[in-house]
């Protein structure tokens, strides 16, 4: 065992040139090169080799319109957008401190635009009591700051990478070692389990991704300003190639006829990078989290048993 | 009787080589797909029988994981905030996993549990020695390539706040192990060899062997949730 394994270092090249010859003759069904299939229309193919979807590409100059978008939905051209932060207390998340050279700030939601008054009243009260509460200096950190699992939107946020599988059944979306399904051309359930990402059943239109989740459990925030939904949450979401190929744009419209009045819409770019050592992988986000300095910190996610 | 000559069998065996080596090129075996233990023991099952092969050093860690874990003044994080298992106790989990070979320089494993993820990289070197102790992970460093029908993987790069089993077998951080992966019929079959003279007299392994469930969706898993029916797989004692 302490023999190392066999050295494969010239391999690809050897490949090549095999793959090379092997695709010179006829051969069974059986042995004939097989493409992986992934199912994904030609225009949508996301799950390349060495390639992942960045949240965040900072710009070579500072940039207060991208900055901003670190970690926050696009608002829509029209319509109702997301929750915003209250022009009083703007927010200055870390890309923004660091481009501005200003201090980060946590995030107070304004709850007088538009957004605001499409709360219903017990989420703007929640809302206005979590703005309490940061505005005393607690509670600021974001849910997936503290390791909760992010619901949906909320799970674009994340500006790290994100790598995506496409397979003919389903598409995972990985993210800081979170999984979501999207189950491909199949119906939605009669009566889905509530869970944190929901159900979600996806179809390609054209070089569209189209996927409607519903199903949710009401333990997540729809965004980090800890706007709160109900389980009748409804989100769909459209992803496609733009800007050459180089962007992903995930474009979502919400509703929850139990939170909002209104649906409204969002969008969330992730960026095409060049990460071939990167990938899908593990995340210890609760190993070391403890209010170890006794500031009012919300729990990490804990097994008062253990499971099994 | 005929003898078969050299020359007779050398084109046939050129052929044959050459349509193996085709095939080994063009497509790699595929076991993808989702997969579900149908027994679970919190005790790590050596292959052939008896215990792990503790060493003086092991002896010792394995009577400190199990008294701190019986009085609490060892946390089991993996259940109590439940951070990644580690190799090999992520290979006894009861819940399901699905398995990815796309993109295909990339094995993937994706366990219910804990929303584990596992990385194989195929067909290229472990990361340098220096990686591989700044940068420990609880499943470790892994490449893989194929042998045959089989996949090899090869782990190193180990944290060493992980257990191999419930119990709280010990290992140290310069463990490594070596997965023999293959589809045998409808059942996936893992045979790991447990490389850590820190803490073993010698090598050993263990099996883990999986029916393929394509019927069933991984769900979210989240620390403290209400977690799936496992009553379906022997052994198991929910608390």
């Amino acid at each position: 065992m302490t023999r190392k394994l066999p050295r494969i270092r010239n391999l690809p090249a050897g490949m090549t040139v095999l793959a090379a010859l092997c695709g010179a003759v006829a051969l069974p069904p059986s042995l004939a090169a097989e493409a992986p299939r992934t199912g994904a229309p030609p225009n949508l193919d996301l799950s390349a080799p060495g390639i992942a979807w960045a949240g965040f590409v900072a710009p070579k100059e500072p940039d207060y319109a991208i900055a901003r978008l670190f970690n926050d939905f696009a608002s829509p051209a029209t319509g109702l957008g997301p929750v915003t932060d209250d022009p009083a207390h703007p927010y200055a998340n870390n890309e923004v401190a660091r481009e501005m050279r200003t201090p980060p700030t946590y995030r107070v939601a304004d709850l007088n635009n538009p957004a605001g008054k499409n709360l219903m009243p017990w989420v703007r009260e929640a809302l206005s009591k979590q703005n309490e509460l940061v505005l005393r200096g607690r509670n600021g950190e974001s849910r997936e700051a503290r390791c909760w699992e992010t619901g949906v939107p909320a799970f674009h946020l994340n500006p790290g990478l994100m790598h995506i599988i496409q397979t003919p059944k389903e598409v995972v979306l990985f993210l800081t070692g979170r999984a979501r399904h999207i189950w491909l051309d199949v119906p939605h359930s009669a009566n889905p389990k509530p869970s944190w990402y929901g159900e979600s059943v996806g179809r390609y239109d054209g070089d569209t991704l189209v996927v409607d989740t519903i199903g949710f459990n009401d333990k997540t925030f729809v965004d980090s300003y800890r706007t709160p939904h109900s389980d009748k949450l409804h989100v769909v979401e459209r992803f496609r190639l733009v800007d050459g190929g180089n962007t992903l744009e995930v474009a979502f419209t919400v509703e929850d006829p139990g939170a909002f009045y209104q649906p409204w819409s969002g969008t969330r770019n992730r960026h095409r990078v060049m990460a071939p050592n990167s990938g899908p992988a593990e995340f210890d986000c609760s190993a070391a989290n403890d209010d170890y300095f006794n500031i009012g910190l919300e729990p990490v996610p804990t097994a008062e048993k253990p499971d099994f | 009787m005929k003898i078969v000559s050299g020359s007779d069998i050398g084109p046939l065996f050129v052929l044959s080589a050459y349509l193996a080596a085709c095939s080994l090129a063009s497509a790699a075996p595929d076991i993808s797909g989702t997969y579900w233990a149908t027994s679970y023991s919190p005790k790590i099952r050596v292959l052939g029988g008896g215990n792990p092969p503790l060493n003086a050093a092991g002896m010792a860690a394995y009577e400190k994981n199990q008294a701190g874990l019986k009085n609490s003044s060892i946390v089991d994080k993996a259940r109590r905030v439940c951070v990644p298992d580690g190799l090999p106790r992520v290979l006894a989990t009861p819940y399901p996993f699905e398995i990815f070979q796309v993109p295909v320089d990339k094995v993937t494993f994706l366990y219910e549990m804990n929303h584990q993820v596992r990385g194989i990289v195929m067909d290229k070197p472990l990361p340098s020695e220096k990686t591989l102790i700044v940068d420990p992970k609880y499943n470790g460093h892994s490449i893989g390539h194929w042998d045959g029908d089989m996949l090899v993987v090869e782990s190193a790069g180990f944290n060493d706040v992980t257990f191999l089993d419930a119990t709280g077998l010990p290992h140290s951080d310069e463990m490594r192990t070596v997965e023999r992966i293959r589809k045998i019929g409808n059942q996936l079959e893992d045979i790991i060899t447990i490389h850590d003279p820190g803490m073993y007299a010698r090598d050993w392994q263990a099996r883990f062997v999986y029916d393929e469930r394509n019927d069933v969706r991984l769900e979210d898993y989240a620390c403290n949730d209400n977690h799936r029916d496992l009553s379906g797989v022997k052994g198991v004692q929910r608390h």
